[in-house]
């Protein structure tokens, strides 16, 4: 599903250039549960931001499902991200003026879906992830755990095929963190592939490969299954 | 996705409930200010244009050597011109001044008044001009002795009563005549011609009907008193006959006096096309520009407010900008939700600046003298281009904050990496300096106007006209006893304690001249010195020490002078300025020469200092006076104490001598200082617009001084650990701004300057 090679990324500022990637190579198979550890500055977010098309490479290749995305415009990168992948942040990133229902349909809108599919999908997720007694409830109003539980639903509301995680558990007390953990799990299970960037050992252990960076590389993978 | 936005939108508003108010206060008050000027200047625009026929009338206007022009022309011509040329299909004559002066009604002698607002006109005046008669048939003002009422003027004499059918007296310099009332009209508010009793002119046609005053008569090719219209036919250049116009006096008018006629599209009467055109108009194109300038600038600051605290408050927006990219919104679907944000506020604005409209409403009609009202933008194509304009400033104005807030990058956005100080920073410094430069430069312009006013009002006019009381001369009851009545008047007047001084006159300090004429030369005179105009001021021998005008030569009239028929008389004064005009070496030497006025020798007994008999804006003007005990104006000086007990008495004695005639009383400084009405009317719009503007550009920088305190919160914290005062925290605060206002006064003061000169 995902085949980078030789990906590069530089940050510059006036004085100075960080390399964020250093001809990173990478594969995600369809279906497969990554999560990506390391360091801090060592690249991963950076690697998820380019995975979710937020971001440009500066080099190298970027297939995505059998597509070389690399040089897509704002476009097409929007295009192709608000039909195919999900977003899972640390920090929710809800949207505080809406309520937990008009967070979830807003990838729907951005695709144009019929208001009365919108309806019916929505708690169809809400359902599944057992916050539909909280869906009119603004973000502010609710647990951390429950506001994670919202921002996976906006993920997965529409059906994509890849999700990215960015330390979803990192703003969440051990419970809430498992619980999220094996939401992630249970959508994994289902089909959906999924890439997380974690520094949780614990968290790590939930998925099939584990992709170890340093300084822009990928420097060790462990098979887990 | 439009509910969608809307919703964000509106809860948007509400959580930043300070910005919101800030936002939507000032576009109202902005949108309010330019609703009201748009309303004064949509009015402007539509005077006279009720007329069906505006665009094929035209005015006959006389223009002198000087380019001076005014519309009052010899009424001759009007006849001579349609005889002779076959594009002026009609025309209209009316006058303003020369009929004035008292109405009674026959059956009811309490109804009388002094009428100013009244004239002769045409028989035609119904059917050539657009008034719309409401009672009684327009053709019977073909008729000699009628009378057609506005609705105001039936009121004034016949209440609810059918008007028509009655009759009125008019008593004024053509004697007493009986008018039948045979029509009601309606005067449009946008109107220049604004008549309570129209007069039939066909009632002067009769010789008999003048009381000897032959210079009015109506096939006279010599003296300047009436207004001519002519209705041209279709596709006439009007240029052209112009042309024939001019030829056609030159080739009539004996004595050459160097002016020549113009046409004056109706159109172009109330205001000019341009600021080129420099015939007399009867509204003033410069303040129509410059209030419409003043609304922009207002508007223009309100909207500045917007920009500066939405991208200010962007901020705050930048990460559902970053999770609405996430999650599939293009920078286009984001561009349109923060333009549909901003025409969401510009619509509050604009509901609220409505609201605010009718408030101020009748506070801004009593500065500006006008009965405005929104519905007077409803029939002016004004209001289209307004709202255009309107809707362009929300869009632009919304489209900076749309375009830079969608241009944010999601992973910047979403780590809370976006530099919080330097963003749009440069931007906002510059337009609150905009702001303030405007707003500063309103207020010293204002001052500077308000200080000229001042000078104005305040400046000694050579003249005193404090303490001095005017009453109107008697019309009614001028029979063979009058002359007696009047001397009789005088005696009893003078022998009372508190007349300090008195006087007799045609004229008086603030209401012009009795006329103005050429034909005046001395032996040294130039070639073309005859041309030159000179102002007539009818005073008896008590003028200059009741206005206390100094001498600067000479000697004043006598009281047998005054007494002289004006044929027989041969003695005149003079200012220094027509002195100065007539080419003397000096008031001695005017002194020694007598002076011609066509073929009457004039001797110059005395040369007064000059003074301003009109307004300061006006140059003084040469003035020839002259001796006559003409009973137009009775200036009384009283003394100070107990002046209402004295004005009292005054009215006792007036109505002994002049019965039937109303008693009409002002001070002659008030009425000098009626000239500057439209200038005092100006300057306290100038004010409020200005103060307007300060307000506005004050609530948007409260705004930014919120924002920064909000976004400083932490440095502030860090700084009170360390030990700063609250003194010296509300300094760090202050200076960035203070620095920019400052920078404001700077650049304000030369445009202010500028402006003024």
């Amino acid at each position: 599903m995902i085949k980078i090679t030789g990906l590069e990324k530089y940050y510059r500022t006036e004085e100075v250039e960080t390399i964020a990637l250093n001809k990173l190579t990478i594969d995600v198979k369809e279906g497969e549960f990554v999560a990506v550890m390391g360091p801090s500055g060592c690249g991963k977010s950076t690697l998820l931001n380019i995975l979710g098309l937020l971001d440009d490479p500066d080099g190298g290749s970027f297939v995505f499902n059998g597509i070389e995305v690399a040089g897509f415009n704002e476009r097409k990168r929007a295009d192709l991200r608000k039909k195919n992948i999900g977003f899972v942040f640390q920090s929710f990133n809800l949207i505080d003026e809406l309520t937990v229902f008009e967070n979830v349909e807003l990838p729907l809108i951005y695709n144009n879906v019929k208001a009365t599919d919108r309806k019916k999908r929505v708690e169809e997720v809400l359902d599944n992830l057992k916050i539909m007694h909280r869906r009119n409830h603004y973000p502010q109003q609710l647990s951390g755990g429950q506001q994670q539980r919202v921002a996976v639903a906006r993920a997965v509301v529409n059906n994509p095929k890849l999700i990215l995680a960015d330390e979803p558990t990192g703003n969440l007390d051990s419970s809430n963190g498992n619980e999220v953990m094996q939401l992630l799990t249970e959508l994994n299970e289902k089909g959906t592939t999924i890439v997380m960037v974690t520094h949780s050992e614990h968290d790590a252990r939930y998925s099939h490969r584990i992709i170890r960076m340093l300084d822009g590389h990928a420097v060790t993978e462990n098979i887990l299954i | 996705m439009f509910k969608n936005n809307f919703k964000i939108a509106f809860r948007n508003l509400k959580r930043n409930k300070l910005y919101s108010f800030i936002n939507i206060s000032g576009l109202a008050m902005g949108i309010a200010a330019f609703l009201l000027i748009l309303e004064y200047v949509s009015f402007e625009k539509s005077v006279n244009g009720f007329h069906k026929n505006i665009s094929s009338i035209y005015r006959l206007l006389n223009e002198n050597t000087k380019g001076q022009t005014w519309p009052q022309v010899e009424p001759g011509w009007a006849q001579k011109a349609k005889e002779s040329f076959a594009e002026i299909k009609d025309y209209c004559r009316f006058e303003e001044g020369v009929g004035q002066g008292i109405v009674q009604r026959s059956d009811k002698k309490d109804a009388t008044f002094r009428e100013v607002n009244m004239g002769y006109a045409e028989g035609n005046f119904f059917q050539f001009f657009s008034f719309n008669v409401l009672k009684g048939n327009a053709a019977e003002f073909k008729k000699p002795n009628v009378v057609f009422l506005s609705e105001a003027g039936a009121k004034k004499y016949f209440a609810n009563e059918n008007p028509v059918g009655k009759s009125l007296v008019l008593f004024n310099q053509f004697g007493k005549a009986t008018y039948s009332v045979e029509g009601v009209f309606s005067i449009p508010a946008n109107s220049d011609i604004r008549y309570d009793l129209v007069f039939s002119l066909e009632t002067l046609k009769n010789p008999a009907n003048l009381n000897d005053n032959g210079w009015a008569r109506l096939d006279n090719l010599s003296s300047q008193y009436i207004n001519t219209y002519f209705l041209l036919s279709d596709g006439a250049d009007y240029k052209k006959t112009e042309q024939k116009l001019i030829s056609l006096r030159n080739e009539l008018k004996k004595d050459k006096d160097g002016i020549v006629f113009r046409l004056q599209p109706f159109a172009n009467v109330h205001l000019p096309a341009s600021f080129s055109d420099n015939y007399q108009t009867t509204g003033n194109l410069k303040y129509v520009y410059i209030l419409g300038i003043i609304a922009l600038l207002i508007l223009a600051i309100a909207w500045f407010n917007y920009i500066n605290l939405s991208t200010a408050n962007s901020l705050k927006r930048a990460s559902e900008v970053g999770v609405r990219k996430v999650v599939g919104a293009t920078q286009q679907s984001l561009v349109f939700q923060f333009l549909g944000e901003s025409l969401l506020v510009n619509c509050i604005g604009f509901v609220m600046a409505l609201v605010l409209v009718q408030l101020i409403q009748p506070l801004f009609n009593d500065i500006i003298g006008k009965e405005l009202s929104l519905r007077s933008l409803i029939n002016n194509p004004v209001w289209i281009m307004g709202l255009g304009l309107l809707l362009l400033g929300s869009l632009v104005s919304g489209a900076y904050t749309a375009f830079s807030l969608s241009n944010f990058k999601p992973v910047e956005t979403l780590k809370g990496k976006l530099n919080k100080s330097a963003k749009g920073a440069t931007l906002r410094k510059s337009l609150v300096v905009f702001q303030f430069s405007i707003s500063i430069a309103l207020l010293l312009a204002t001052a500077l106007i308000y200080r000229q006013l001042n000078y104005m009002q305040n400046q000694n006019l050579g003249v005193n006209t404090e303490q001095l009381v005017i009453i109107r001369g008697p019309e009614v009851g001028r029979d063979s006893t009058y002359s007696q009545r009047r001397t009789a008047f005088w005696n009893d007047i003078t022998q009372q304690s508190f007349i300090k001084d008195y006087s007799l006159s045609g004229t008086i300090p603030g209401n012009g001249y009795n006329f103005a004429t050429s034909g005046f030369t001395q032996p040294g005179s130039k070639k073309g010195d005859e041309l030159k105009s000179y102002s007539f001021a009818i005073i008896d021998s008590r003028y200059l020490n009741t206005y206390q005008i100094p001498l600067k030569a000479g000697r004043n009239f006598t009281e047998a002078e005054t007494g002289v028929e004006w044929n027989d008389n041969s003695k005149v004064m003079l200012n220094e300025k027509a002195i100065e005009e007539l080419g003397f070496a000096s008031a001695e030497d005017a002194l020694r020469t007598k002076i011609q006025w066509d073929e009457r020798q004039l001797e110059v007994i005395g040369v007064v200092k000059n003074y301003h008999h009109t307004s300061l804006q006006r140059a003084i003007d040469p003035i020839i006076f002259y001796p006559q005990n003409n009973s137009a104006y009775f200036s009384l000086r009283l003394s100070t104490n107990k002046l209402q007990n004295s004005i009292a008495k005054l009215e006792t004695i007036y109505k002994r001598y002049f019965t039937d005639n109303p008693f009409e009383y002002y001070f002659a400084d008030e009425n000098f200082n009626r000239q500057y009405i439209t200038e005092q009317q100006y300057s306290r719009l100038f004010t409020t617009a200005s103060i307007w503007a300060i307000i506005i550009a004050c609530l948007g920088l409260f705004g930014l001084a919120t924002y920064t305190v909000e976004t400083r919160t932490k440095e502030i914290g860090v700084r009170k650990v360390l030990g700063a005062s609250v003194f010296t925290i509300t300094q760090l605060l202050s200076k960035d701004f203070l620095k920019l206002v400052c920078i404001a006064i700077v650049i304000a003061s030369p445009i202010a300057w500028y402006v003024r000169t």
